[in-house]
């Protein structure tokens, strides 16, 4: 399905480059901007466009349309920026991509615009730093998070323990009097072949004290904590707690499950609360309770959210970065954040916007839920490397949670690989060190 | 000028008339030769000089340096590398067979078929007009495992009795990408085998069956004989594509679960366009292209002798 849209969407794209290959009468500079713009999402960018747009009435802007799906939206954006195009000049950026785009000379640093970045939670400013300069501006925060039933399970686990022993007990019960049977499905996640499935691992990594890569660079995911985080899910399939299905399943596949009252518990990402709550699509409106993913009992870890979002960077090649920086400082302004909030549940990465009234009406998932995560968030380790590494983390996470390879030996194979790789690549861990 | 085995009285003339038609032949395809060379022969040959350098995107302070054999090197020291390739090869292997063999059978059954025959072969090639990401697709719903036709069917049918997650199983998972591509490509395979069935001469089944041999000798020592050329032709054509394959399985499993069902295809496409891996990739490029070009050759070889002795026997 998903797939489907995509494709509907890249053949609209193609559609809509035709299109500007027309004769431009108008004489003012063009800013380009991409970026996910469909249903709402779409809607809120083209407001802001038109209004940037009246502010600057010597500007125009155009959105240059690009797939959903992160991997073909990084695939095209390769193409262009390779080619060295001029545009799209404004780029919407995946948290992960900032520093593989900076070293390869794609983007413009930002440090000569002076970029307000003490306003805005550190993780997410570090996250766009490569080699001690700013390259993009964080735009919205996406952060890992608990969902869960509260007519089955009223408190929030306090630690990841209760999580499979509460939904087992859930999916045992009688469900709700007079009502449908209890969930088949006991937590469901996003656990295809994909980045979705290292976030995920990344939470539970956290929860067990483990991290990807320790202070000197290596990593360590075949540590007793990362075995122990990868265990804790394959477990969590083999004992039914969590269908088999998840190892196809990405986001929309297991906010489905858990709409139509099938699932306890869900990891997902905050978009999914706004969905939830509305009573004409979701049969679990009013009856869903967010948190954070607890800590594992007596590991050291930690309660933890991945982080995610999106930045936005200015392409090295643009042929108007100053009206580019224009356009990126208007839309990550207090204003169009609490807007963008209040339209689609994304989450600003400025700390001083929860205590504004207007995000704690905006979000359906509680402020206080989303300060605590967003300020918990843990960071994917920042390196150009990183879609290269990740890619052979995810086939030995999902290898073994297909019960191809017992969790320790996969970790193993993939950390030597991943730290032959950086062996290789001549990287200095630090080179990003601010 | 003079050859020596040019010396008959009316040869001089002759010679000249040759050379100039030779000439003449060569600047009239000269142009199409142009092409040749600038669309497939210096790509290709541009891969090849790609594949000795150590060119990463993502890492430009290591610049582009000729580093020989080094990715080959790597290439063959990975393992994911050679379990692609036997992926590869076992999807080669398990498609075209079963794709001959009901290709055959479609072929004989159209032959026989007396009314409707343009109508039934329209038909029949409705899959294989089908784009493969669509059908791909497609036989992704059919294998859902929560909503999917397959499970349901099986489950009302006895065979299961609880659903399968088709696309999660190391060895499941290839049951839908065999199953896609053999049903999209039969057809194609039946049109080039009816092809070749209707240029065998009818008068050696009839005398066949007056000498009196069964259904099963003609087919065995007449039919299939005769229709070696088209089957070849359809082997290469449907190994060649198999040995490329990407789309199906790219939207089916994306090469999952883990790496099961990667092939080749996939491995280079992650390579060049997911880490930006240029030298390496090109490197695997070059692999494909020798594989695939190596077993062309063969198959052309084995067209050719069979031409040759088609002639000399009887």
């Amino acid at each position: 399905m998903d797939s489907l849209a995509a494709a509907c969407r890249a053949s609209f794209l193609l559609l809509v480059l035709g299109a500007c290959g027309g004769g431009r009468a108008d004489p003012r500079p063009v800013v380009t901007i991409s970026g996910s713009a469909v249903g709402d999402e779409g809607a809120i960018l083209r407001r802001q466009m038109d209004r940037f747009m009246e502010l600057h009435p010597a500007v125009r802007v155009e959105l240059r349309q690009t797939p959903d799906d992160a991997s073909q939206r990084h695939q095209l954006y390769v193409q262009w920026l390779v080619a060295r195009a001029e545009d799209p000049d404004v780029l919407q950026l995946d948290v992960v991509w900032t520093p593989e785009f900076a070293a390869a000379g794609w983007l413009s640093p930002l440090d000569r615009f002076a970029p307000e970045a003490a306003a805005f939670f550190p993780a997410t400013i570090e996250a766009n730093r490569w080699d001690g300069s700013l390259y993009a501006m964080p735009w919205f925060v996406d952060v890992g998070l608990l969902y869960r039933r509260t007519d089955l399970v009223p408190e929030a686990p306090v630690s990841l323990e209760m999580l499979p022993a509460l939904a087992r007990a859930a999916m045992a019960g009688a469900g709700a009097p007079g009502g449908p049977p209890p969930p088949a499905a006991g937590w469901v996640w996003q656990g295809a072949r994909y980045e979705g499935l290292v976030t995920v691992y990344l939470e539970i990594l956290t929860a067990h004290g483990g991290r990807i890569m320790d202070d000197s660079g290596r990593v360590v995911v075949d540590d007793p904590p990362g075995v122990d985080a990868l265990t804790f899910m394959r477990d969590a399939i083999r004992r039914g707690v969590s269908p088999r299905e998840v190892l196809t399943w990405h986001e929309e596949e297991t906010r489905f499950a858990f709409q139509n009252g099938d699932a306890v518990f869900m990891r997902n990402w905050p978009y999914a609360a706004a969905l939830l709550a509305d009573s004409v699509r979701s049969q679990v409106a009013g009856r869903v309770g967010v948190s954070t993913i607890p800590a594992a009992r007596g590991s050291g870890g930690r309660p933890a959210s991945a982080l995610g979002g999106a930045q936005l960077a200015i392409n090295a090649h643009s042929d108007v970065p100053d009206l580019a920086w224009l356009l990126v400082s208007f839309l990550t302004a207090p204003e169009q954040m609490l807007e963008r909030a209040e339209a689609v549940g994304q989450l600003p990465p400025r700390p001083a916007l929860y205590d504004d009234a207007r995000l704690a009406a905006a979000l359906p998932l509680g402020v206080r839920v989303a300060r605590e995560a967003v300020a918990s968030a843990v960071p994917r380790p920042v390196t150009p490397l990183w879609s290269e590494l990740s890619e052979r983390l995810q086939i030995a996470l999902h290898s073994a949670l297909a019960g191809q390879v017992e969790p320790g030996p996969a970790l193993h194979t993939a950390a030597a690989d991943m730290n032959a790789l950086l062996e290789r690549s001549g990287l200095r861990y630090g080179m990003n060190a601010p | 000028m003079n050859r020596r085995d040019g010396d008959t009285c009316s040869s001089t003339p002759d010679d000249s008339l040759a050379r100039e038609e030779r000439r003449l032949g060569w600047t009239l395809v000269a142009p199409a030769l142009g092409v040749v060379l600038l669309v497939a022969i210096a790509p290709l040959a541009w891969t090849v000089w790609e594949s000795f350098h150590h060119h990463d995107l993502r890492m430009p302070w290591l610049g582009r340096s000729f580093v020989g054999l080094a990715n080959y090197r790597e290439l063959l020291g990975t393992p994911r590398f050679w379990a692609s390739l036997a992926h590869t090869a076992f999807f080669a292997v398990a498609s075209v067979s079963l794709e001959l063999i009901l290709g055959l059978v479609l072929a004989l059954a159209m032959q026989r078929a007396s009314r409707g025959r343009a109508l039934i072969r329209a038909t029949v090639l409705v899959p294989w007009a089908l784009p493969t990401v669509v059908a791909a697709l497609l036989w992704r719903f059919l294998f859902q495992s929560d909503a999917g036709v397959v499970n349901a069917v099986l489950i009302a049918a006895g065979v299961l009795d609880q659903p399968v997650v088709w696309l999660a199983g190391t060895v499941t998972a290839w049951v839908p990408v065999i199953l896609a591509d053999v049903w999209k490509t039969t057809p194609f395979v039946a049109l080039l085998l009816l092809a070749g069935l209707q240029g065998i001469d009818p008068t050696l089944h009839e005398s066949a069956a007056i000498d009196g041999a069964g259904r099963w000798r003609v087919l065995t020592r007449i039919t299939l004989p005769l229709l070696r050329p088209a089957i070849l032709v359809a082997l290469v054509f449907r190994t060649l594509d198999a040995i490329r394959v990407f789309d199906l399985i790219y939207v089916l499993t994306g090469g999952g679960p883990g790496t099961a069902t990667e092939p080749v295809a996939l491995y280079t496409f992650s390579a060049l366009m997911q880490n930006l891996r240029f030298g390496y990739g090109a490197a695997l490029s070059v692999t494909i292209f020798a594989v695939a070009f190596l077993l062309a050759v063969i198959y052309v070889r084995l067209l050719g002798a069979d031409d040759g002795r088609g002639g000399s026997t009887t």
